[in-house]
This record gives C-alpha cells, structure tokens and sequence, in this order.
C-alpha cells in the first residue's frame, strides 16, 4: 500500500455515465489481487474533500497499468469521468482484501450487476491466466442494454457467458438471480464471486446458503481513511456487530454479513 | 539558523513539537505506519476507549458535505481491556508519548478507565471526551453545562496521576464557562474543538443520510469556528496550554491556531485526505518559523491577537 501519483493514460468514455480509467501505477499493478481496490483523491482542492473507493477492474503487471471502471453517480464519480488523459491522480493502494482463489476442480460463478462487474472482470482475467484453475462461468444483470458497457471485458474472460437485463434488450429477459437459479440446478460449480447492486447481492447470498454453496460477495460502503482506522464504512456483521468494508473486506464471505441490515 | 524550537508543554508533558492527532482519525497509529512517519508526531493521540466494548452506530457513519464530513461512529471500540492487551502494546516503537482520548456513560466509567489505563505505564497523558456528539448518554451530556463538566473533571484528576487535558464541545452558546470549569477542576490542558452536530439528508429516499441521522461535522468547512473558539478561550487567559484543532490541512491552518492561542495543534479529517498531513505540518512549522526568523515557535502562540 502506498500513496502514489498515478499519471492517467487513458479516459475512454464508455457510454454516458460510465468511463473506463487506465493509469500508470505500477505499485498498483504489481500488488493487486482480484477485489482490491483503490481509494482517490479527486482534486489537489478540499472540496469535494473526502477520496473515493473505486475497484480495480484490471491490472496489467508488466506494462505497470490499471484499469478503474468509474460509473457517474455523483460529484467525486462525475470529476473522475471528466479527468483529462496526462494528467496525474493521487490515490492509495492496492487496499482491502480480495476474492480466494478456488481450488483446482470444479468452475467458479461470476454474478455481476451493473458497475459491481468491474472485480469480477479482474478475478476472471486472474483466473483465466493462473494454470491449473479452470475459467470462470459469467453472469451479467442490467436495466438494459445501455447499462452492459463492459460486460464484454468480464465475457471474453469467461468459459460461458449470460446476460439479463430488466427489459430484454440484450440476453434474456429477467434478473441475474434467475441466471444464477438455472446454474445453480446445474450443480457443477463450487463456489459464487458476486458484487453489484445490495439487493440483488442479498438475493445471490440467500439463494447460495439455500444451496449449500460458498458465496463470497463484494461490498462498497462511503468511506473515511480506507485504512481501517476511522470505522467509518462499516457494514452489520453475524459474528462480530460490525466489519470494516475497507479493511475486513471489500470481500466477505456472504454468511459472515448481516443481509436484512446491509443496507 | 539553528533548527527552531517547536517543543511544548502539555502539563508535566514535553512534547517535541505541537503536532498531534486528533482522537479517532489516527486509528491507533499502526494503521497509518506504511503512509506516514508516526514517530515524528508530537504526541499520538488514539481512539476514544470506554470501559466496556461498545458497537458503535448503525451505518451510514460517514457522508461527505461541502469541504468537510459528517461522522458518527459512536464510540466503537474494544473496551479498555483489550486496548490494553492487544492496541498500546504496538505502541512503543513509534517512541513517542501516547495520549488515550477516555469516555463514558458515566463519571465513575472515565474514572475506571483513567484509573486502568494509568497503571499500565503505557499512557503519558489522558484526554477526557467530554464532548462526542454521536452518543446518547454519555459524552457531550456533560460537556454542555459547567457544573456538570466540573465534576467529571475533578472525579478523573483525583483517579489519575497523568497529565490531563480535556476536549471541549463547540455545540455551546458560549465556551468559555467550559474551559474554566474545566481548568478549575485540575485539567491541564484543554482540546478545542470536537466536531459541529449537523445533519445531511437524501432528498431522493427523504431519510437522513447517516444511520444515527445526526453526526459531528469536520474538516476545512468548521475551521474559523474553530479558530474563533481558540482565539475566546485565549483571551479568558485560564493559565493552561490549549490545543487548537478543527479542519487543519497544512501547516499554513494550524498556524491560523497557534497565533490565535493554541500551543498545539490536531489532525483530524485531514489523516483522511493526505495521510502523511501530520509530517507536513512538522515540517511546516518549521519552515514557517525559518522564514519569520522565530527561534521558538511558542513565541509566536497568540501573536494575532492585539
């Protein structure tokens, strides 16, 4: 973990509220594993004051770059998205833990929505390239079609790919969790990486503890020093009252989260 | 020129220079280890401890507003056993004096944790909370009346041989009557400012932003409230050292406090922003003091003020 300024290689807008960020931080990308992510400082003014947790959708070891996939969803997010390519951004990281990796054996499930795609994609790309460890099987959900910017990155890095969206405008009409429904009946895979939207995580959680199956979900919470000093982005926890999202996770394995509280 | 003297006096206390942290923004300390030099710090001021664990508040606990944050964390934190045996044992190695922020729901609480953590030898000096905005029985209940604060203050001074150095709420029509209670009932410094209550509201889910709806207001945004409370506290000339804190970014902020009347200064939200704010603002005073040609940076404590 280091806080680093970070040159900004390429802003691609993707569509109109997303934006696929690659910069040069090669700390970052030498030390991150799958899940991690990284905590940015948005301008060198005081306000908007606090950094902002984005995870790492990519990172690239040998050219020393890192992929950030940033959705609009308010000030911090929409300055990020306008950032001008050769500029620097400082950010800390690698933080948090990451997604563990699966035995050798049996396929993992990837169950994404929306802008929660961007760990999935990194685990994917991990495991594609790790040998010994099969590829993962992807399930991507969105509104519509509008909302699939990059599922395409987490597809090409899957053994089997399936999309839903609400309206049908691409895959099958429906939700993720009825993708998830149908492969879970399979009964061939050994564990689900979810993170997305908490609604539709709470719905993956519930349906993997029905099925017997280790889920391990990916969490974002506003967050002060990303460091695990503050206790500020916590989440409700079964074992323990509270867990720190910045520190104990992003990562957690679903039955150690309080879901009817995790709001 | 030689090195300026940034050194201070918080009690029987020396510090090496002002610059402390302001109680749980800093964790405790070993969480900033990679990202800052802790053991250029002043003094390490740690997480508020409480006698028996505490929760802490339902999330959302942080929610940013303009040029500051709200926070309301509640007190979450092991108890005072367990900072003993498992947090100010790692603390030695930053080699330099350890200050623990203590709170209650009660007198005799801070009185049991004052008197705990003094036996361990691992402490140099105390802070009474007196003033945390997040809680609903303790804290800042007895920082908002004189007598009241009086009396806590009196009660911890009897149970502890430790320097003692009290924060003040700013959630008062007038703080001054605080800070003499305060320093009449033996403390040996004074803390100024905790945070603002305030409250943020999502106008989409019409629900306040924070689980506890109400939070402590930090960061840049409160600073001249902050300065403003220094510079009256000053003026009452209560014979005790004051350590000025509230939305200090750099070393150019906390000299706005010192020259209002702080001998010392904080860093609180700012941890959050630039980790290693604190070396800076060593550094800092220094350069300043260099410029100014001031041998010592207590010369200058105060020297706004006609």
């Amino acid at each position: 973990m280091q806080n680093i300024q970070a040159e900004i290689i390429r802003n691609d807008p993707e569509l109109d509220d997303y934006s696929v960020l690659e910069l040069h931080a090669p700390h970052v990308a030498e030390n991150a594993r799958p899940g991690q992510f990284v905590h940015i400082r948005l301008n060198r003014l005081q306000d908007p004051l606090l950094r902002r947790p984005i995870s790492i959708m990519l990172a690239e070891p040998h050219s020393g770059t890192i992929r950030l996939l940033i959705k609009k969803v308010g000030r911090g997010t929409e300055l990020l998205c306008a950032a001008l390519e050769g500029g620097t951004i400082d950010l800390l990281g690698p933080l948090g833990n990451s997604f563990p990796l699966p035995p050798e054996g049996k396929d993992v499930l990837l169950v994404g929505g929306g802008v929660g795609v961007a760990p999935l994609i990194f685990f994917a790309d991990v495991l594609q390239k790790t040998p010994g460890l099969r590829s993962a099987r992807g399930l991507y959900g969105g509104a519509n079609e509008n909302q699939l910017a990059v599922w395409t990155e987490l597809a090409g890095r899957c053994e089997e790919f399936y999309v839903a969206t609400e309206d049908g405008s691409a895959g099958e009409q429906g939700l993720v969790t009825d993708l998830l429904a149908e492969q879970l009946q399979r009964g061939d895979a050994q564990a689900v990486y979810t993170c997305g939207p908490r609604p539709m995580m709470a719905k993956v959680a519930a349906m993997c503890a029905e099925a017997s199956m280790p889920c391990y979900a990916s969490l974002e919470q506003w967050m002060g020093c990303g460091v695990g000093a503050c206790l500020g982005c916590v989440v409700p926890g079964t074992e323990e009252a509270y867990l720190r999202v910045c520190r104990d996770g992003p990562v957690f394995p679903a039955e150690k989260l309080d879901w009817d509280n995790v709001i | 020129m030689t090195a300026p003297d940034l050194s201070v006096k918080i009690g029987d206390l020396t510090l090496k220079n002002p610059v402390m942290t302001a109680s749980g923004t800093f964790g405790w300390g070993v969480e900033y280890a990679m990202l800052a030099d802790v053991s250029a710090l002043g003094a390490l001021v740690v997480k508020a401890t409480t006698l028996r664990p505490r929760d802490g508040n339902k999330p959302p606990r942080v929610v940013e507003t303009p040029a500051g944050m709200l926070n309301a964390i509640g007190l979450q934190n092991p108890g005072v056993e367990e900072v003993i045996k498992q947090k100010l044992p790692h603390l030695d190695k930053f080699n330099i004096p350890v200050i623990v922020n203590i709170a209650g729901d009660s007198v005799d609480d801070y009185v049991a944790v004052a008197r705990r953590l003094s036996e361990t030898g691992l402490v140099q000096a105390l802070e009474i909370n007196a003033s945390c905005p997040n809680c609903e029985e303790g804290g800042m209940l007895f920082g908002l009346d004189p007598a009241s604060l009086g009396g806590l203050v009196s009660a911890v001074r009897a149970a502890t041989a430790l320097p003692l150095i009290t924060k003040l709420s700013p959630n008062v029509t007038d703080i001054v009557p605080l800070a003499r209670a305060a320093v009449e009932a033996g403390s040996d410094a004074l803390s100024l400012i905790n945070t603002l209550v305030g409250i943020a509201i999502d106008v989409e889910k019409r629900r306040p932003k924070l689980g506890n709806t109400t939070g402590g207001l930090s960061g840049p945004a409160i600073r001249p409230v902050a300065v403003r409370m220094v510079w009256q506290v000053a003026a009452a000339d209560l014979g005790v050292p004051l350590i000025g804190m509230g939305g200090i970014m750099n070393a150019t902020d906390a000299m706005e406090f010192i020259l209002a009347g702080a001998n010392a200064v904080a860093i609180g939200t700012a941890n959050f922003v630039t980790p290693d704010t604190i070396n800076k603002v060593v550094t800092g005073l220094g350069d300043y003091c260099r410029r100014h040609k001031v041998c010592r940076l207590q010369d200058l404590v105060g020297a706004a003020r006609p």
